[in-house]
C-alpha cells in the first residue's frame, strides 16, 4: 500500500480549486449580488435569536435585490398587506402596451387580478396569510425573460415611506401561454413568470419551503455501496417494487411528491407515509434512511409522468456508476 | 437585533472564498457549484443563530454545504434563483480541468466511484486542509470514528488505484509545471 502521504498527494492532485487557495473573491460583482439578495430575505424562524422584524426602510433594498434575481423572474417585495386598509390599487395602461402596476394595500385580490386581466397582462394573483405558502413548485419558470418585460418594485413617487410600490410591465413582450404568478404574503412578494399550466395555490405551512438539509435523514439507496444497490426502482410500479423490498425484509414507507403540471423536473414533498398507497402508483426512487438501516423510503406519485421528476428525465443521465 | 446583517456579512466575507472553493471542487458544473454556494448562505442567513462563532464557523458552513450537495439532484434542471449570478464567476474555476491528462484522469475517475463518505474524508483533508478533529465536526462523527475511517478509505483508494494498475511514481508527474504544487 502507498504511504499516507502518496495518498493524500493524489487527492491533492485531483482538486480543481488548489488546496489552500479561495474559489471566488466575495468583491467580485456577483458576490456581491447574492449577498444582497440573501439578506433582503427573511431569516428563517429557526434561529435561536429574536427574528429581526421587517422594516419599512428595507424596502429599496429589496427592490434592488430584486434585480439580481429578475434573470429567473422572482422579485422580493415589500409589503402589501396592512390590518384594516381599504382597498387601493391601480393599473393604467399606455398606449405602447405598457402598464403600470401601482398598490398601496392589498386587500382585493379579486379586483386586481380582474383589472390586469381587462389589460392583457396574463397573471395569477394569490394572498396567503402569515406562516403559509402556496405549495410548490406550481409550475415551469420562464428563464429567459425578455429585458424589460418588467421593473422591479419600487416606491411610489413621494410615499418613500410608505408600504405601497409600484412597477412596470411592458404587455407586449409576453409571449404565448406566459403567466404573471404573483405570490403575496404581509413581509414578501414573490413575481415569477411560468409558462404553461400554473397549479392553483394550495396553502401549506411556510417552513415546508425551506430545504431540508438541515434535518435530512435520508440518502439515495440505489448507489454502489448502499442499501438497494443494483436494484433499480425508478419508473417501476409499486406493485413490482414492494415484493423484492420485502423480500430483502425491508421497512417501507413513501414519500408522496408533488409534480408542476408541466413537470420541468424537481419535485415538492407533500409528506411521508406508512400507509401503503396502490400497487399501480409509480416509483422514481428510494432512499435509505440514515438512522434505521432496515428501513427505505419510496418517492412515488399516483400517475405516470413523461419523465422523471427527480432528475428531470432518465436517472441514467444524472447518476452514472 | 440589527446585528444580524452585520454578522452574517462579516461570515459572508470571510468565508466565501473557501465555500466556493469547496463547491467547485465537488460538482461538476459552475451552475451546480453556484447553486451550492448561494443555497449554502441563505440557509446560513435563515439560521444564523445556529451559526457558532470564530474559527467553528467555517466547519458548521461545510456541513451545510456537504447537506445541500448530497440533496442537490433533486433541483436539477430547477436552478436555484439566487445562484444564476455566480455563474459567470464559477465558470472561471472550470477553465483548467485539474484532472487533464491520461493519469489523473484514470486516477479522478478511481476517486470518484469510492463511497461518498471516503471521499469526502479524503477531500476534507488534502483539498480543504482540516485535521481531524475538524472533521469529526463537520461530518458529526466522533474523532475515534473520523481516525478509524480515514485509515480505511485511505487504504481503499490505494488498493482501487493498485486493482486498476494506476502506477504514480513520482508527485512530479501527478502535478505538472503549471500545476498544483
Amino acid at each position: 500500500m502507498r504511504n499516507i502521504d502518496d495518498i493524500d498527494e493524489i487527492t491533492r492532485a485531483l482538486a480543481r480549486v488548489e488546496p489552500g487557495k479561495p474559489g471566488g473573491r466575495a468583491s467580485d460583482a456577483g458576490a456581491r449580488k447574492l449577498l444582497a439578495a440573501i439578506v433582503a430575505e427573511q431569516p428563517g424562524p429557526s434561529g435561536v435569536r429574536p427574528r429581526p422584524r421587517p422594516r419599512p426602510v428595507r424596502r429599496l433594498v429589496l427592490g434592488l435585490a430584486g434585480a439580481g434575481l429578475l434573470a429567473v423572474g422572482v422579485v422580493v417585495g415589500p409589503s402589501l398587506l396592512k390590518e384594516g386598509g381599504t382597498p387601493s390599487y391601480a393599473v393604467t395602461k399606455e398606449p405602447d402596451g405598457v402598464v403600470y402596476v401601482r398598490i398601496r394595500d392589498f386587500r382585493d385580490k379579486a379586483g386586481l387580478a380582474k383589472r390586469l386581466k381587462e389589460l392583457d397582462v396574463p397573471a395569477t394573483v394569490d394572498y396567503v396569510p402569515p406562516g403559509q405558502w402556496c405549495r410548490e413548485p406550481r409550475g415551469t419558470p420562464v428563464r429567459d425573460i425578455p429585458r424589460g418585460l418588467y421593473s422591479v418594485p419600487e416606491s411610489i413617487l413621494g410615499e418613500e415611506h410608505g408600504p405601497g410600490w409600484q412597477m412596470r410591465i411592458d404587455t407586449k413582450l409576453f409571449k404565448p401561454g406566459q403567466t404573471f404568478v404573483w405570490t403575496i404574503s404581509d413581509h414578501r412578494t414573490s413575481t415569477i413568470l411560468m409558462s404553461g399550466p400554473v397549479a392553483p395555490c394550495v396553502l401549506v405551512p411556510h417552513t415546508s419551503r425551506e430545504p431540508k438539509v438541515g434535518t435530512s435523514d435520508y440518502r439515495l439507496a440505489t448507489l454502489k455501496g448502499r442499501s438497494l444497490a443494483g436494484f433499480r426502482v425508478d419508473e417501476k410500479t409499486v406493485g413490482e417494487v414492494l415484493p423484492e423490498l420485502k423480500r430483502r425484509g425491508f421497512k417501507v414507507e413513501y414519500l408522496i411528491m408533488a409534480v408542476a403540471p408541466d413537470n420541468p423536473g424537481g419535485f415538492g414533498e407533500l409528506r411521508t407515509q406508512t400507509k401503503p398507497v396502490g400497487d399501480d402508483w409509480i416509483v422514481w426512487e428510494a432512499e435509505e434512511s440514515v438512522r434505521d438501516s432496515g428501513l427505505i423510503r419510496l418517492l412515488v406519485t399516483g400517475k405516470r409522468f413523461d419523465r422523471n421528476p427527480v432528475y428531470g428525465g432518465p436517472r441514467d443521465d444524472v447518476i452514472k456508476e | 437585533m440589527g446585528g444580524e446583517p452585520v454578522r452574517f456579512e462579516a461570515l459572508y466575507r470571510e468565508t466565501y472564498g473557501r465555500i466556493t472553493a469547496y463547491a467547485a471542487r465537488r460538482c461538476h458544473s459552475p451552475q451546480d457549484a453556484a447553486d451550492v454556494v448561494a443555497e449554502t448562505f441563505a440557509i446560513a442567513w435563515r439560521r444564523m443563530g445556529e451559526v457558532p462563532e470564530g474559527e467553528r464557523a467555517i466547519l458548521w458552513l461545510y456541513g451545510v454545504a456537504r447537506r445541500v450537495l448530497a440533496n442537490h439532484y433533486r433541483v436539477e434542471g430547477r436552478r436555484q434563483a439566487l445562484s444564476v449570478e455566480l455563474d459567470a464567476e464559477m465558470a472561471d474555476l472550470y477553465q483548467a480541468a485539474p484532472d487533464s491528462g491520461v493519469e489523473l484522469t484514470a486516477i479522478a475517475q478511481i476517486f470518484r466511484a469510492l463511497p461518498d463518505t471516503d471521499r469526502e474524508l479524503l477531500s476534507l483533508i488534502a483539498w480543504e486542509g482540516l485535521d481531524r478533529q475538524q472533521i469529526a465536526s463537520v461530518l458529526g462523527m466522533s474523532r475515534n470514528a473520523v481516525r478509524i475511517r480515514l485509515h480505511r478509505a485511505r487504504r481503499r483508494f490505494a488498493r482501487a488505484l493498485a486493482e486498476a494498475g494506476v502506477h504514480v511514481t513520482s508527485h512530479g508527474r501527478l502535478a505538472p509545471a503549471e500545476g498544483h504544487l
